[in-house]
């Protein structure tokens, strides 16, 4: 029971980064219907900035201090990301460009990372200390993770519903062309999705760097966790997928103690798999009615 | 007198020109003929495996430098022809047909990458074109691949040594294993289970973990479970077995680590991932070729020394950041290609050198020593040229101390 307790301990700390990815995936779909597969990319790219820029013993002065850099540093990048995604688009609900345009983003980053720091995988130390559980000691970033994770959650859903931009994001989300009759200006509002994306992946990214793989080939296991957590969610759903990630972590990792590391990411998705045969609109999703 | 000597000296001179002229005719011409020997290197040197290949490029490079400066094989210089694999099997496929076909290369170096090689088999086998490489998995077999030799510790050597290690110097009477899911890692851990039964050590579990994991505590929480005496650590990288440490650490449990040959080549990225604290917590031990180590300052490999004082005279740069160790494996590879060749009169096709090297592997004499090569196994370092060492006591050229000296 012990041992139990300490791997969903672990498993609720890298649901939480599953959960963050999860959310980011949720602000650009709802925003443009686009499922940015470089997110796990951008994840690991807020990694290597901690990497880069953090010494080997960090202080925590300096943590906190890049820590917001990394998030606008992402931002930046995924607002260009999402212009250069959208520039060709009409209605990126109607056409599927952006398929493609987001893995080749996956795709370069990968690359750029294995030209500049090679096929090895970089480590980050934290500067907080790990806490103690049931004998054993977890490390820091798992329970920062999860502080972040309801931390956006909660910064999302005040954007959502107490914010103008917020508010019109929700409208486009509800019916696209009808929030473009009434005014809104549809494209600016989805790059500014894109950006918010970023700040969470971002400072995902930085936060979790001591626990996740910095490597040019990772970003895609990050990326398909953080959208099978959204999926079990709900796709558009943040509770959803708050919720979802928490759990993919855990039931990969009770999966590994109990069946063996090699089915970590088979029981991710035969969740998925469960989940979407019993409620297709995932645990916290609403069912959408379909033009047709 | 004058008269005699104008007489005979013109008729010495006659013929000493027409003794050099004939020699020009029967050797100088003859040997201009000769063609040089295609010389393949078929490395993935981009791509995930980009860093190994540049040594092993490194290394095939300076042998085929030394041995045209001495001469070449037989009197044939040695002509070199690059491929890249990228890494890709498909690439790769692509790659050594145009070395095959276009270029008609008659030795093939490399590649690192199993699946690489698997891919590649089928052309090079109906060539009869002999090749070395330094590929890990025991799916190659002298079946599928019958005149490629790798120059790699393989699993089974692997599982042998690090058995043996556990069981005489631990005194180890159980044991677990955690292994990656890679393909030369289910090969290493049926060998595993072989070898423990054999020593009658008791295998308490075995678990796995993904390329590139960085929390293995659910692993680690089920093996300890069992108990086990030691625990036998084989991953494919030293990132990996950092993390493993690190998660061993953070359980607090101070099990024995009797790890693999990544944990001593690459003990740098272990040492870097869980602090060279870990490594005395759970008297960590490597598997390393024999050639590299060392027990007393005293006693360090000469052979390879000089090989890495060579290397870095050659391409500094390089020498600088590179394995120096795999970059002196593929070399010896060269070496014994090339004795191969001298002792079948010059012969390259892959039956005559593959015939060749089986009987004759055992008294190489270069950096690695006596090789170990049968018709039943194409692995040339086998159990008898590896040893268990100490990670992080390192001297020049990485070298490392044996455990127990």
């Amino acid at each position: 029971m012990q041992d139990t307790l300490i791997v969903l301990v672990h498993g609720i700390g890298i649901g939480a980064v599953f959960a963050l990815v999860g959310m980011s995936f949720n602000v650009v779909f709802n925003s443009s219907g686009i499922l940015n597969f470089a997110q796990g990319n951008m994840l690991v790219l807020g990694g290597m900035f901690a990497f880069l820029v953090l010494p080997s013993a960090p202080g925590m002065g300096e943590w906190f201090v890049l820590l917001p850099a990394s998030a606008l540093l992402i931002a930046a990048l995924l607002a260009v990301q999402g212009y250069i995604t959208l520039l060709p688009l009409r209605s990126s609900v109607e056409q599927h460009s952006w398929l493609i345009t987001t893995l080749a983003v996956a795709v370069i980053i990968g690359a750029v990372i294995l030209i500049f720091q090679g096929t090895a995988s970089q480590s980050v130390r934290s500067p907080f200390p790990a806490f103690w559980f049931l004998g054993t000691r977890v490390p820091a970033p798992y329970a920062i993770a999860l502080a972040l994770a309801l931390f956006w959650f909660g910064v999302l859903h005040w954007f959502h519903t107490r914010v103008l931009a917020g508010l019109a994001i929700s409208a486009i989300a509800q019916d696209l062309d009808a929030a473009r009759a009434a005014g809104i200006r549809v494209r600016q509002l989805q790059i500014i999705a894109f950006a918010i994306s970023g700040l969470i992946v971002g400072s995902a990214g930085f936060v979790a760097a001591p626990v996740i793989a910095i490597a040019n080939d990772s970003g895609i296991s990050y990326a398909l966790n953080g959208f099978v957590a959204a999926v079990i969610g709900g796709l558009g759903s943040d509770l959803g997928a708050l919720v979802g990630g928490l759990l993919v972590g855990m039931a990969s990792m009770y999966a590994a103690y109990t069946y063996g590391g090699e089915f970590q990411d088979a029981v991710s998705l035969a969740l998925l798999v469960i989940v979407l045969m019993i409620r297709p609109e995932g645990l916290f999703g609403r069912p959408a009615a379909r033009r047709v | 007198m004058r008269t005699t000597f104008r007489l005979h000296m013109p008729s010495a001179y006659g013929l000493a020109i027409a003794l050099f002229a004939t020699a020009l005719a029967i050797t100088g011409p003859a040997a201009a003929q000769k063609p040089p020997i295609k010389v393949g290197e078929f490395l993935d040197l981009t791509g995930a495996a980009a860093t190994p290949a540049e040594a092993a490029r490194l290394g095939i490079d300076l042998a085929v430098k030394e041995i045209n400066a001495a001469g070449g094989i037989d009197g044939r210089k040695l002509e070199v022809f690059t491929a890249d694999t990228q890494t890709d099997p498909t690439v790769g496929v692509g790659e050594i047909k145009r070395l095959v076909q276009q270029d008609k290369v008659d030795i093939v170096f490399g590649p690192i990458i199993s699946q690489v090689l698997m891919a590649a088999a089928p052309i090079l086998n109906e060539a009869k074109i002999p090749q070395m490489g330094a590929t890990g998995s025991e799916l190659i077999t002298p079946k599928l691949a019958p005149y490629y030799f790798s120059l790699l510790i393989d699993a089974d050597s692997q599982a042998k040594a690090m058995v043996a290690q556990a069981a005489t110097a631990l005194s180890a009477k159980s044991g677990a294993i955690l292994s990656d899911s890679g393909a030369q890692a289910n090969s290493f851990v049926e060998a595993m289970k072989r070898e423990m039964e054999s020593h009658g050590l008791k295998l308490t579990g075995t678990q796995q973990f993904q390329y590139r994991a960085v929390d293995m505590t659910p692993q680690l929480l089920a093996l300890k479970r069992g108990n086990p005496d030691t625990l036998f650590l084989f991953p494919s990288s030293g990132e990996d077995g950092g993390n493993a440490l690190k998660s061993l650490d953070d359980l607090g449990w101070n099990a024995k680590v009797t790890g693999n040959y990544t944990i001593a080549t690459f003990a740098a990225a272990v040492i870097k991932g869980a602090g060279k604290e870990s490594l005395h917590t759970h008297d960590v031990t490597g598997i390393a070729y024999k050639a590299f180590t060392y027990c007393t300052e005293a006693d360090t490999p000469k052979a390879f020394l000089d090989f890495v004082a060579r290397a870095k005279a050659f391409r500094p740069e390089q020498a600088a950041h590179l394995s120096m160790q795999f970059a002196a494996t593929i070399y010896d590879g060269v070496q014994l290609m090339k004795d191969a060749i001298e002792a079948n009169g010059g012969k390259t096709d892959g039956p005559t050198i593959t015939a060749w090297i089986e009987a004759n592997a055992k008294n190489h004499k270069g950096i690695l020593g006596s090789l170990a090569a049968s018709p039943s196994s194409h692995f040339l370092i086998g159990p008898d040229a590896v040893t268990a060492v100490y990670p992080d006591r390192l001297l020049e050229g990485g070298i490392q101390q044996r455990y127990g000296c």
